[in-house]
């Protein structure tokens, strides 16, 4: 099995790796995994022994964390699959321009501009919603493989 | 009793003793009617005093009696496949002048198909397919997919002999899987799968970059037979000598597990068995004046395939069935040649015959007394120039 090339996007961190390779037998339900260079959430996983169809076999299914996509994959369970580092980092929402993207605060003060509103129609509603009522809004953004979005909203704003 | 009356009662007793043993005679020394030496062959086993004669032994099968008298029937069908030509009829009509040139005539044979079953290809019957094809003795071969598949593994690894009371639980915790008396590893099923996957890769990119190739189970095999390149492999044989495979269900075996898992990872692969039945039939269809023979090991895919094609020049001239099904059962695998010949898949005039024995025992003698034998007795006789 060939290894999938990583295309490195020239985004914020460049230095560190999007993925780490890890063995497709110890890849359990609830971790995450590239499948087709996307980064997924496991939600199945099912072996099946060596046999007629060859070596050990884990079939992963899992769901692409940034577009809730459903993902397959069958994998020999001695081989390495890629794994992605996800990260989630709170910012506080400062502004939502007419062409929907979002400006956020980040911890050193700067703002951050390139993050779109989330596709997501719950959490679509909540921070239009929230902020045309006025209240302070901290974001979770999701980052993986260098994609970013929101994920998660909070209101820290007082009761 | 008086003395008189004794004897006549004596008597009396005698003589029914003698109507009873007169009608008792009639009934169980039946005169019979005299078989014509001329039609009926008189029963005579091989006599192992004139030594150790493997063609001896073959000859005195037609004698021999119950199936060894059908292999011998088989024999000579076989015999009469090999050895009819063109110019043993008369030419039609509206034939064209190369047709009618005699020389051309004596040139042209009569088109063997030969089918068999997985099973037989794990065994050591693989070698005996591999010398036919080696020798482009058949034209058009037909099996299924594990008949493909295990040919291909023999290369990378072997086969081994076990025994059929071999427990399946123990078997399957030491990964060794049983078929019949005989043991393949997982490991060989590995080795398989290291061995297949580029070629399926590269297939797929010829396929999606090439628009032209568009693949097919015989067209598949023809490559597989390509890329093993070893002189063991009935497979490579087919490919070297332009011998076309056809399995319509190549999905179900081991092949089918890999492109399975081939196209869960690299998806895309396309395989068009409507071009392979178009293929397959024109190999009856498209035969002229030719005749074709059948000879079909086991039952299933591959016999019925075979005699479904041949029905499509109203019946093939030969067939010869080697194998253990039985037709009580209304299975295509135990129907004998009567039947096909019910569905226009056999000529009502072709000479047939099923001989009821496992082909493993028949099938290396059948080509010991056909094929085999003209093939040696040819390079005998051929000088050296």
């Amino acid at each position: 099995m060939s290894d999938e090339e990583h295309h490195f996007e020239s985004k914020a961190d460049a230095g560190a790796s999007k993925t780490f390779p890890q063995q497709a037998g110890t890849i359990r339900k609830n971790g995450y995994i590239v499948i087709k260079g996307r980064a997924c959430k496991v939600v199945e996983v099912s072996t099946s022994k060596t046999g007629k169809h060859g070596h050990a076999k884990c079939h992963f299914v899992a769901i692409d964390i940034f577009n809730a996509k459903k993902l397959e994959d069958i994998v020999p369970s001695s081989h390495n699959c890629d794994v992605p580092h996800v990260n989630r980092t709170d910012y506080q929402l400062i502004d939502i321009s007419e062409d929907g993207f979002i400006s956020l605060l980040t911890d050193n003060g700067s703002t951050k501009d390139d993050l779109r509103l989330p596709t997501d129609e719950t959490l679509l509603a909540q921070i239009k919603d929230g902020f045309a009522e006025g209240k302070d809004l901290v974001v979770t953004v999701m980052s993986a493989m260098g994609e970013e979005q929101i994920c998660a909203l909070k209101d820290v704003g007082p009761k | 009793m008086p003395q008189e009356e004794m004897e006549a009662a004596g008597s009396a007793g005698e003589k029914r003793d003698q109507e009873t043993l007169e009608s008792v005679r009639s009934v169980v020394f039946k005169p019979s009617i005299s078989l014509e030496e001329k039609r009926f062959t008189k029963v005579a086993g091989y006599d192992f005093n004139q030594g150790l004669d493997l063609l001896g032994l073959l000859d005195s099968l037609s004698g021999t009696g119950f199936q060894a008298s059908n292999l011998g029937d088989a024999i000579e069908i076989v015999n009469q496949m090999i050895d009819w030509r063109l110019s043993h009829q008369s030419p039609t009509e509206y034939c064209g002048e190369e047709v009618r040139n005699p020389a051309y005539r004596e040139s042209v044979g009569c088109k063997i198909f030969l089918g068999f079953t997985s099973n037989l290809v794990s065994s050591g019957i693989r070698e005996i397919i591999r010398f036919l094809v080696q020798h482009r003795m058949v034209e058009v071969l037909v099996t299924t997919a594990g008949g493909i598949e295990e040919d291909l593994i023999k290369c990378l690894a072997p086969t081994y002999r076990g025994d059929f009371s071999l427990p399946g639980a123990s078997l399957r915790s030491k990964g060794l899987n049983r078929i019949g008396n005989l043991l393949v590893p997982n490991d060989n099923y590995c080795k398989f799968e290291d061995w297949i996957m580029p070629i399926l890769d590269q297939m797929l990119t010829e396929q999606t970059l090439e628009q032209n190739v568009i693949w097919t189970p015989s067209k598949v095999i023809a490559r597989l037979g390509k890329e093993i390149n070893d002189e063991n492999s009935y497979l490579y044989w087919a490919y070297k000598n332009g011998v076309s495979v056809y399995c319509p269900a190549l999905t179900d075996g081991s092949l089918g597990d890999m492109l399975y898992c081939h196209s869960v990872r690299n998806p895309g692969l396309l395989i068009d068995i409507v071009q392979d039945i178009r293929a397959m039939n024109g190999e009856a269809i498209h035969v002229d004046q030719r005749k074709t023979g059948i000879i079909i090991l086991g039952g299933g895919l591959p016999k019925h395939h075979i005699c479904n094609a041949n029905m499509f020049r109203n019946g093939a001239d030969y067939a010869v069935y080697i194998n253990t099904a039985q037709e009580f059962d209304g299975s295509d695998s135990g129907a004998q040649p009567d039947e096909a010949i019910s569905w226009g898949k056999i000529k009502g005039s072709a000479k047939t015959t099923k001989v009821h024995c496992d082909a493993s025992i028949a099938f290396p003698l059948l080509v010991a007394a056909t094929f085999a034998k003209k093939f040696h007795k040819k390079a005998n006789t051929n000088t050296v120039c």
